[in-house]
């Protein structure tokens, strides 16, 4: 008979009448919910009969003298009579409901219902309990202590350690996702100190590659992946929050932190950028830019999304039932469920994600490297502003206002197009741009004009990208147009380009161009066409179009629609006084401003100084701005400045680019003004009931008093979540790391810590575990190393047939953790012990070897995932982690071996095993080309005899040495192939070439063809996918 | 037979029979066993993978499930859903009455009218039951007397995204396991070389508008990965990785596998794990796939009079055509569903011009499906069903003409049609007004269809459930849903 596998209950678990005592969370819940809550549960809108059975007292009332449960008394409790009636109509539950009780079920509550039924908070909301280790002779780890003792009441005992090449090959899959390199067998086999487990644990969660590692199981929870997941399935760049949580794991964040971080990083008083980063994990969820998609059910369907991944992950609750009626088993009712909803339900992105890769919310994360490009721009920034400030004190000025006499106005005219455009970029509408000489036709001034003819079109010559051309005081444009009789042009408009093109003038037809709103400066209407067949000189004023004094103009064009044209002689005039310039006299400039803003000001100039007229300013404080004003305003010195203004405006460029570059990464972000929620009637979008404002369910801890000046927000939440006194944070993560070591969790239902949920197999270790997690200060590595130091952790795996019979699920843990690796794990060791593995770390996510067709015949028309790319080099032998994720069509190498598609939250992978598998690694050509660059290292560093090569090569991949009748099997099959390929080199030599990756021309290609089936053969090994 | 085989396999039916999970509360065995946690599967020795205990849960009329699937939307007015006193409405507003204020989507609500489109399609009484069919399928109108049409299915969803996840899932929402999954997963495989559960995602036109499939329409969810459906693919391995290296044939993994199994049988002495004694035979099986999937995609014996029938294109890797047919070899091997998935049915505009491009592509090699599964009597065990993910409204999107139109999303009603196992040959059923845009009789749901679907296959659909999330899961949701009887022969 196989084992019910029970939580010990810490009280007398016998009654003094020696009979079984029944308790309810154990015995009784798990009927009650599976057959009754469903009619008779906290649901009020489903109840039958108005009868609740999920609390006493609704179960006790006494119903016109009928009660459903009279305690201790079967005779008058209806809820036996209707459990025994043979009347159909009768009987509980009804047969329309499918459901039915066992004996063994009847038995239990009939039981219960004598012994008084007692009711009991469901075991997961109670509060942690202080738990006593048990004395159990020979443990050290607690964790034992708990296990063994349960072991020695069902009469077993835990397993010897497992043999140490066993153990180092586990530990390192678990902690880094990599196999040991035998070196590193060696040196643990070496190591005979006590501490030399310790130590290892130490060493391995030092790598960064444990981070990478650690990080897959939360990218699961967090569904992340890099696209949309609806429809075009667009990408998207979220990946700097991937790296940011390899970085927590190296980091050891703490676990409390972490969640803050994710659930409120943006909330966070002045928020570091990777705290910001973190804050994506509410940004991972799927989103839809679908053509008339109706975005009222979006907005409401994100938040139902993240309030149930945030409720699931950190509280292991399936709130998505509350989402449309009271939830049938859990205390939490629909209201509760949209009191949470509420912290989401105002988030700032879109309904639409608009098919890009940087929907709003976002920010841009430096690239690694980044911040040292940045500094170093930075040190040559400084250094040039130090030679100004050197050039600013050789400056000997005399301010023109203080001459007597004062100086005549003078008269300057600057031109900016003669015979040529200024150093820049050229674009041209229409033919090629066309000089003509005085011979060829009309020149206005210097040696050539321009010429251009449009049919029935805008036609444009587009200068962009120059030097700065500085708008002078009282500027006045002037241009020099020749139309041509025969066929003249309608409209004739000159633009200019001032961080972007929104300056205009235009003479004729102006709505034929039509750019820009009319009569703004977008597009000024200067009247008529200038007469034809001659040179016409046009002027407007710079104020006319919208330029103003010290408008820096990095571009312009000559724009026509349609005819034919010249244009010529093209600049700016201006009548400069220096005793009343500002940019000459320093006092026309200060006590031109008094009571405006003073745009020539820094911010922390303007600060300082407002509201203080120069009369007051004390004499450090006129010589500081003095100097800001020779530094900054002043262009009597344009000669010795402007080299080094101009330099650092280059390196503030290269600044600015280097930032434009910097990844972009979805971020939470909340409505400046939240949105009104209500509980959605039966879940639809479009059907608004009750008003509800934000709150945490009732049968949990309590928020704090709400601040006098906000709403509770999701800071709140997350703290509130890691509360030393929530009863299910603590929980639900201990069990859920468990489960990454162990398999399974200590609750089975790892996502499901409700009454829907299993009971955990030992209830109170969990609580030891999760008390010391939260005293521990939520540290994850110390926890993942208190595992991994149990006994229990590094017991053999070796299962007897009876121990099989009597735990198949090894829930007891009479044994150690034997399970397939995950899709990750299985390409990443093939990638290591073949050498081709590249370590770098994050970044963009990478397109590896891909069967033709997985994304295409699923692709949207338009979508940018839709032709696969394969990559070409190191992004084919990238850890699997940095496989770029399509939701809707993932790499098969992670499909098939149950890795999730990230369209929701996983909590724990399924582990199949199938033929499909099988294929894939016997002939995808990542394996095929792994196995062969394993084989080449092998024939180079395995020794030069067969038998060192296999047990060069076993060893590499197993940790462990062979025995020699598994030498004996490898040794044959190689001999086989080798005669084989001696015969048929060609069919070696195809073989050698599979992949891209070259093959090594050293070595003989019926060789390398034989080893890399032996090395396809090893990696295929039960015990090379499984950790053992 | 080896001893330690023989004892797993004891020990695996006994704890079938016994239950093993830590769940008190009757929970029934067969989700017990499926369940995704549950460390200890049965062996697939020999075939695929077993039925469930307790399954089919009555005498099934249909074996097999064939689903021809038209993604994009087909227009119903266009095709099935005769609609003649359209004429007279031509370019005349849609009355408020029959739109009743409900909803469109934001591709037309801003359009300021709704005028109406009458198909410019023939349409013609077929075959002695007199299906109304029109002139783009010309080759369906002779399998008329086959086929139960259903003129009003309807669904939830208004968008392609959601509604694909639905009609496919029974969820909206993305993470459920696909009809195809559940029929596996409750079934079991009858194929000792093939997967049970096999999909087409053939090419369609080009002209065509490509609304995209997700692999989520086929996939497992939350049932374990090994109920997914396999693509066979028209490019590349027909199976993904089912070829050899290039300079490997069989018989050199042959030996390879020998080894295997006997340093793999070492690892089960060494270890005991019952799942190393399934990875040994899911190598086997893979092994026997590597020749079973060429066999099956080499037409070479198919005659002449058949491949005819599939029409020009069946040759043609990666063509409807050519996955029809295969589509029947694949029946006769035993795999149990076969879904095809053909894009391109989306014609907000130039619908007349684009809907027949899509017709040439499936209506000779549908028609002759169902006419070659009945020739060879395996129509009487399989079940066929054609549709799309919603309708089409009868107002147009966009410039209208007598000649050209398009139409915009109609969840409302549509046309499915099915035959074969089960199912009434050669009738109509339900009724939409004369807009084709509002049910006025027999209205069947998404979830009725698939209720009906599983009723064929012998599954009641209200027992068939899976826990997750808190809930026990079913395909056809919550709420109840029941097989509908009128169309069920």
């Amino acid at each position: 008979m196989s084992l019910k596998i029970l939580p010990i209950v810490a009280v007398l678990p016998f009654l003094s009448n020696g009979e079984e005592k029944v308790f309810f969370n154990r015995d009784v819940r798990p009927i009650l919910s599976e057959n009754c809550f469903a009619c008779h549960g906290q649901d009020a809108k489903h109840r039958k009969a108005k009868l609740r059975l999920d609390e006493r007292a609704g179960a006790l009332v006494d119903r016109d003298g009928v009660r459903a449960i009279a305690p201790g008394d079967l005779e008058k409790s209806e809820v036996w009579a209707r459990i025994i009636s043979k009347d159909e109509d009768e009987v509980m539950p009804p047969p329309k409901s499918h459901k039915k009780l066992t004996a063994a079920d009847k038995n239990v509550l009939k039981r219960w219902i004598e012994q008084g039924a007692e009711y009991e908070v469901h075991w997961s909301f109670t509060s942690l309990q202080k738990q006593q280790v048990p004395k159990v002779s020979g443990t050290e780890n607690p964790i034992d202590a708990f296990l063994q003792d349960r072991l020695l009441t069902e009469g077993l005992k835990p397993a010897e350690t497992a043999k140490p090449e066993i153990l180092v090959r586990r530990v390192y899959l678990d902690l880094i996702g990599l196999p040991p390199t035998p070196a590193e067998v060696d040196a643990f086999l070496a190591d005979k100190s006590s501490r030399a487990w310790g130590e290892m644990i130490d060493g391995l969660m030092g790598r960064e590659t444990y981070g990478e590692h650690m990080a897959r199981y939360w990218l699961d929870l967090a569904r992340y992946a890099d696209t949309h997941g609806l429809h075009l399935d667009n990408e998207r760049s979220m990946w700097p929050y991937r790296d940011w949580v390899v970085r927590a794991f190296n980091k050891n964040l703490p676990f409390d932190e972490f969640t803050r971080w994710q659930l409120a990083g943006d909330l966070l008083p002045k928020p570091t950028i990777d705290q910001r980063v973190a804050s994506g994990f509410n940004r991972c969820n799927i989103t839809t830019g679908e053509g008339g998609s109706i975005k009222d059910e979006w907005i409401y369907r994100y938040a139902v999304d993240r309030t149930s991944t945030a409720v699931e992950v950190w509280m292991g609750l399936t709130a998505g039932c509350a989402v449309c009626h009271d939830h049938k088993f859990d205390p939490l009712s629909t209201k509760e469920y949209y009191s949470l909803y509420s912290f989401f339900h105002s988030a700032a992105d879109p309904a639409m994600d608009g098919n890009k890769n940087n929907t709003p919310p976002i920010i841009r994360v430096p690239r690694p490297g980044d911040d040292k490009r940045l500094a170093a721009l930075d040190a040559e920034i400084a250094k040039a502003h130090k030679g100004v400030a050197a050039a600013v004190t050789k400056i000997k000025y005399q301010d023109p206002a203080s001459l007597d006499p004062l100086p005549k106005p003078e008269r300057k005219k600057t031109l900016w197009f003669e015979d040529d455009f200024p150093k820049g970029k050229l674009q041209v509408t229409g033919p090629p741009l066309t000089f003509v000489t005085k011979e060829q036709g009309p020149v206005f001034s210097g040696k050539r004009a321009i010429t251009r003819t449009a049919k029935n079109a805008t036609g444009q010559d587009v200068f962009s990208e120059g030097t700065p051309l500085v708008i002078p005081k009282g500027g006045k444009f002037f241009v020099h147009c020749y139309l041509d009789p025969d066929n003249p042009p309608e409209a004739v408009m000159v633009q200019f380009y001032v961080g972007g093109w929104k300056h205009r003038v235009v003479w004729g037809a102006h709505e034929k161009i039509g750019w820009g709103n009319v009569n703004t400066h977008e597009r000024i209407d200067m009247g008529p066409l200038p007469d034809k067949g001659k040179w016409v000189r046009l002027e407007f004023s710079a104020a006319k179009v919208g330029l103003k004094p010290g408008h820096k103009v990095t571009g312009y064009a000559f724009t026509q629609f349609s005819g034919k044209m010249g244009w010529d002689h093209f600049g700016v005039e201006s009548t400069t006084n220096p005793a009343k310039d500002p940019t000459l006299s320093w006092k026309v400039w200060k006590e031109q401003g008094e009571g405006v803003r003073n745009k020539d000001l820094t911010d922390d100039l303007r600060k300082r100084f407002k509201g203080k007229v120069p009369a007051k300013w004390n004499k450090t404080q006129e010589k500081e701005l003095h100097r800001h004003w020779l530094t900054n305003v002043y262009s009597g010195a344009s000669e010795t400045l402007g080299p080094l203004t101009r330099k650092i405006a280059a390196l503030e460029r290269k600044k600015a680019e280097v930032n434009k570059n910097a990844a972009i990464t979805f971020v939470m972000a909340d409505l400046p003004k939240a949105r009104q929620s209500y509980v959605m009637i039966r879940g639809q979008y479009d059907n608004p009931g009750e008003k509800v404002s934000r709150g945490v369910p009732a049968f949990l801890p309590a928020l704090p008093a709400k601040p006098k000046d906000r709403d509770y927000n999701r800071l709140d939440l997350a703290n509130w979540m890691v509360r030393d006194d929530h009863p299910l944070t603590a929980r639900v993560a201990v069990n859920r790391i468990w489960q990454q070591f162990f398999g399974t969790g200590l609750v089975r239902t790892s996502a499901d810590f409700g009454t829907q949920g299993e009971l955990p197999s030992h209830s109170e270790l969990l609580d030891w575990l999760a008390l010391r997690f939260i005293e521990d200060d939520w540290n994850m590595q110390r926890f993942v190393k208190r595992i991994l130091t149990s006994h229990a952790y590094r017991q053999s795996t070796k299962v007897s047939p009876a121990l099989l019979e009597k735990d198949p699920e090894n829930r007891l843990l009479a044994r150690g953790p034997r399970h397939r690796l995950d899709a990750e794990v299985i390409r990443d060791q093939a990638l290591s012990v073949s050498g081709l593995l590249v370590s770098t770390i994050g970044g963009r996510g990478v397109l590896p070897y891909q069967p033709p067709n997985i994304w295409e015949p699923v692709g949207f028309g338009r979508s940018n995932t839709r032709f696969y790319k394969q990559g070409k080099g190191d992004d084919l032998y990238r850890r699997s982690l940095y496989t770029f994720l399509k939701r809707t069509a993932p790499a098969p190498f992670m499909a098939s071996f149950d890795a999730p598609n990230r369209e929701q939250s996983c909590t724990a992978r399924g582990r199949s095993n199938t033929p499909m598998q099988a294929l894939q690694l016997m002939n995808d050509i990542q394996h095929v080309e792994a196995a062969r660059n394993l084989a080449q290292r092998i024939l180079k560093e395995g020794g030069v005899k067969d038998n060192q090569r296999i047990q060069w090569a076993w060893r590499t991949v197993t940790s462990r040495r062979p025995a020699s009748d598994e030498a004996k099997i490898i040794t044959d099959v190689l001999k086989g192939h080798l005669s084989r390929y001696a015969e048929d080199l060609e069919a070696a030599k195809q073989l050698i070439a599979y992949g891209e990756s070259v093959p090594d021309k050293e070595l003989a290609p019926h060789e390398l063809a034989s080893w890399t089936l032996v090395a396809n053969l090893l990696l295929n090994l039960d015990e090379v996918v499984n950790k053992n | 037979m080896n001893p330690a085989l023989e004892y797993h396999q004891l020990q695996t039916r006994r704890r079938f029979f016994q239950g093993a999970g830590l769940k008190v509360g009757g929970i029934a065995l067969a989700q017990l066993l499926g369940h995704r946690a549950f460390a200890v599967q049965p062996p697939a020795v020999g075939g695929v993978h077993p039925a469930l205990p307790g399954f089919p849960h009555f005498a099934p009329k249909a074996k097999n499930l064939i689903y021809l699937h038209m993604n994009g939307a087909p227009a119903q007015m266009d095709l099935f859903d005769y609609k003649p006193k359209m004429q007279e409405f031509f370019d005349k507003d849609l009355p408020a009455s029959v739109r009743n204020k409900q909803r469109i989507t934001t591709m037309t609500s801003g359009q300021a009218r709704f005028p109406v489109a009458p198909s410019k399609f023939a349409f013609e009484r077929c075959g002695q039951s007199g299906i109304l069919m029109s002139e783009l399928v010309p080759h369906m109108k002779e399998i008329a007397d086959d086929v139960t049409m259903i003129k009003s299915v309807h669904t939830d969803a208004i968008n392609h995204d959601p509604a694909c996840t639905f009609v496919m899932t029974g969820s909206e929402v993305p993470g459920k396991p696909s009809l195809g999954s559940w029929i596996s997963y409750g079934l079991g495989s009858e194929s000792q070389d093939l997967p049970a559960f096999v999909v087409f995602t053939p090419t369609f036109p080009k002209a065509s508008q490509a609304q995209a499939l997700f692999t989520r329409m086929w996939s497992s969810g939350f049932l374990p990965s090994k109920y997914d459906g396999v693509a066979l693919r028209g490019s590349g391995d027909p199976v993904l990785y089912v070829k050899n290296p290039p300079g490997v044939d069989p018989s050199d993994r042959r030996v390879m596998l020998d080894a295997l199994g006997k340093l793999n049988r070492k690892t089960f002495e060494r270890f005991g794990d019952p799942e190393t004694q399934t990875r040994i035979s899911q190598y086997e099986m893979a092994f026997r796939m590597q020749s079973s999937v060429p066999e099956l995609t080499d037409l070479g014996t198919e005659s002449k009079a058949t491949l005819e029938m599939y029409g020009p294109n069946v040759q043609k890797p990666g063509s409807y055509a050519n996955s029809a047919i295969l589509t029947r070899r694949l029946i006769e091997r035993g795999v149990r569903t076969v879904q095809i998935l053909h894009r391109g049915w989306d014609q907000h505009g130039n619908l007349p011009k684009l809907i027949k491009g899509q017709c040439m592509d499936v209506d000779q090699p549908t028609a002759a499906l169902v006419k070659d599964l009945k020739q060879r009597g395996l129509l009487e065990d399989t079940l066929v069903v054609f549709g799309g993910e919603f309708g089409r409204t009868v107002y147009c999107q966009g410039k209208l003409s007598k000649e050209n139109y398009g139409r915009d999303h109609h969840p409302r009603n549509f046309c499915m049609w099915m035959a074969g196992g089960g199912i009434k040959a050669g009738t109509t059923y339900g009724e939409t007004d004369d807009f084709s845009y509002n049910i006025t009789e027999n209205p069947v749901h998404l979830n009725e269809l698939n209720a009906t679907i599983m009723h064929c296959l012998g599954i009641d659909n209200h027992r068939f459930t899976f826990p997750f999330q808190g809930l026990q899961q079913r395909l056809t949701g919550v709420e109840d849903a029941y097989p509908v009887q009128g169309i069920l022969a």
